[in-house]
């Protein structure tokens, strides 16, 4: 499933520099794997700069959360790390994003490919306008990763993964733009995963939905892990607390302080961490 | 008429089109009397269950209700009065009229004659085919390169260019639509034709390939004057009506979804091709039967590019040829001096013929909108 980026790079499992020593990790989890890290990553547009020397591991087959106020460049980060800000008017950056030891934005690298591994999905719900099967498998298809013939059994096994099926099972042929939010959000994570990724980037992935859709699109996310390495965006601690391993609290562009979500959600040792978890701060 | 586009009410492109009937412009007419005016007048609270019009009202009423229905009524008199003209040739011509290729005005020196009671000169005689197939043909000529064209354009406009290139190229555009159809004529005949037969199509007839379908493009390619240059300075003239309705149903596109198919690893292509494309295709259709009606109805430019031949029908590509507009125009001056009239009429049935040819189109892009958005979406929903 792991496709090589840059074909003159051999790509591994890469062990042991996942360096959270001076954050209290237990014995466990100092052996963790890393797929993605980013290292003294600054990002902006034109002349703004939006991040500032963000050094951050994502340990494989976990949840990590990014926390932080509103405009502290969260999703500005997320979407550093598979590119998608190559198409933003300005964009620039320092440092680096290394995927399975390759910096992903090494000329080597196609971007295309990239977003195979790293897949994304976004606040609001975005199928396609086309069938709710041709949406699961679009991505499979625009890569040519099976052949026609097998397309129909791809779509009903990953709408069966985020546990759609049961519900939609006899309008795979329909529109999708039909179904509830949740069920749209749900069809656009299998859409993700049909593809393979091994990093899945999540952008407040339930923040336009009702409380019942949450819940079910959390309980598919903690069940992708430890398949998956998942980053995911929220605005909601509590939800942070439920499904992450791991949590990153931004504020203003910097990366305050990163750890377990035990740690940093809850007993943080920074003053404005402290503030924000605690819901002093907005 | 004008067509109005409405997509979830949050923009609209008004453009005009020759006899489109798939959006018909109305003039909204529900509940002229509010009743707000009445509470001021009356000084006493408005009725719920009554409405009572004061006369002034009455009148406003009902003059709105009569110019609302003005353009229908417009049309059908316009209808009426061709196929009162047309009556002498439908009685005299027949069904011959839509299986013959003949059109032959007869001897307006001899003494007329009398077929069905209907007096016209010896050796009259009117079939229309060839006429039907230089109007379809020069409109699929038209359509075929227009829409991709425009399609490309659009996009490229909307997604691709710095916003203001992207302003100024739109703006381009919306002067283009405006070149009056003369001076398209003008520069078909003085430029194009030249310069297709004397540089690009002599080329093309020698290495098309002799099989079915490809073969028209072999054989005499002529003095620049036909089907091919008429089809072309069409297209010309409709691409402007289809890209800048297209870029209107582009910039409707929610970046969402683009990004969408972006973070899948889509290329540029694909992005357009499963997204934008299928997320306004019922605009993009209706957009491309506008640019249809006007190339099934254009005149002076075809008529003076043609080469005005009716009787046959085209050999090749190339072929002069003419379409039942531009017949019309180019025919009309002497059919008049017809004293039976004759000519005239028949000039007016192939007018009712054009008219039908428009409809049909207008309704077979309703049939394809319909199927269409059976598995899309209309434009604008979802996200
Ligand atoms: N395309 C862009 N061009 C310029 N500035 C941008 C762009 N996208 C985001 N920003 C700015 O970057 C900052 C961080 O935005 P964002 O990453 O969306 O924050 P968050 O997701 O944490 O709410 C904001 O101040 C925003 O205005
Ligand atoms: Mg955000």
């Amino acid at each position: 499933m792991t496709q090589s980026l840059a074909s003159d790079i051999t790509t591994g499992p890469n062990q042991g520099d996942f360096d959270y020593s001076q954050k209290r990790i237990d014995d466990a989890s100092s052996q963790l794997q890393v797929p993605l890290k980013t290292i003294d990553l600054s990002v902006g547009f034109s002349h703004s700069t939006i991040l500032n020397e963000i050094s951050l591991s994502f340990p494989k087959g976990t949840i990590t959360a990014l926390v932080g106020p509103t405009g502290c460049g969260k999703s500005t980060f997320l979407r550093t790390l598979n590119r998608m800000n190559d198409h933003v008017r300005g964009f620039w950056h320092k440092g680096s994003v290394v995927l399975d030891d390759v910096n992903i934005y090494d000329k080597s690298v196609d971007p295309l490919v990239l977003r195979r591994n790293v897949g994304m999905v976004f606040q609001r719900p975005n199928p396609f306008p086309m069938s709710i099967k041709d949406n699961v498998v679009s991505g499979v298809k625009a890569h040519k990763l099976a052949k026609r013939k097998d397309l129909l059994a791809i779509a009903e096994s990953q709408l069966k993964e985020v546990g759609l099926y049961d519900a939609i099972a006899d309008r795979m042929d329909d529109s999708p733009f039909r179904l509830s939010g949740g069920q749209q959000q749900l069809l656009c994570l299998a859409r993700a995963l049909a593809v393979g990724p091994e990093v899945l980037l999540l952008d407040e992935p339930t923040a336009s939905l009702d409380p019942v859709s949450t819940s079910s699109v959390e309980s598919l996310i903690s069940a992708l892990v430890p398949k998956l390495t998942i980053v995911i965006v929220t605005h909601n601690l509590a939800q942070a607390r439920r499904i992450a391993q791991h949590a990153a609290f931004f504020f203003n562009g910097e990366l305050v302080e990163h750890g377990l979500a035990a740690q940093v959600l809850e007993d943080p040792e920074h003053e404005t961490t402290a503030q924000f978890v605690t819901g002093r701060m907005g | 008429m004008q067509a109005t586009w409405v997509f979830d009410g949050r923009s609209s492109t008004t453009v005009s089109a020759p006899g489109d009937v798939l959006a018909p412009s109305r003039i909204d007419e529900r509940d002229s009397g509010n009743g707000v005016g009445q509470f001021a007048r009356n000084d006493r609270p408005m009725s719920i269950l009554k409405k009572v019009f004061p006369k002034g009202d009455t009148l406003l009423v009902w003059f709105c209700k009569f110019l609302s229905y003005l353009p229908l009524l417009a049309l059908l008199g316009i209808v009426g009065e061709l196929f009162f003209q047309a009556l002498p040739s439908i009685k005299v011509s027949g069904f011959g009229f839509f299986t013959t290729s003949d059109w032959k005005p007869g001897s307006s020196y001899a003494n007329p004659i009398s077929t069905s009671g209907v007096m016209h000169p010896p050796g009259a005689h009117f079939g229309i085919v060839p006429l039907i197939v230089g109007t379809i043909s020069t409109s699929l000529i038209a359509i075929v390169i227009a829409v991709p064209v425009s399609i490309g354009a659009a996009i490229i406009i909307v997604e691709k260019l710095p916003a203001k290139l992207s302003g100024f190229l739109g703006l381009s555009l919306e002067v283009l639509a405006g070149v009056p159809s003369v001076v398209f004529g003008l520069w078909g005949v003085l430029v194009l034709g030249p310069f297709l037969s004397h540089h690009i199509t002599p080329f093309i007839s020698k290495h098309a390939p002799n099989v079915p379908v490809l073969n028209i493009f072999k054989g005499p390619t002529g003095a620049g004057e036909g089907l091919l240059t008429s089809g072309l300075v069409l297209s010309l003239m409709i691409i402007p009506i289809i890209a800048s309705t297209c870029r209107e149903l582009f910039r409707q596109v929610p970046v969402t979804a683009r990004e969408g198919a972006r973070a899948l690893g889509m290329t540029d292509y694909e992005v357009v091709r499963k997204v934008d494309i299928p997320w306004v295709s019922s605009g993009i259709i209706g957009a491309s039967v506008l640019g249809l009606g006007r190339a099934l109805g254009e005149t002076m430019a075809v008529a003076m590019i043609s080469g005005s031949v009716t009787g046959t029908f085209p050999a090749n590509i190339y072929s002069t040829m003419s379409t039942i507009a531009a017949t019309i125009v180019s025919q009309l001056d002497s059919a008049l001096t017809d004293s039976t009239n004759f000519f005239v009429s028949s000039l007016a049935e192939a007018g009712l013929v054009l008219l039908a040819m428009s409809l049909m189109a207008n309704l077979f892009a309703r049939f394809l909108v319909k199927r269409v958005s059976g598995t899309a979406l209309p434009v604008g929903r979802g996200v």
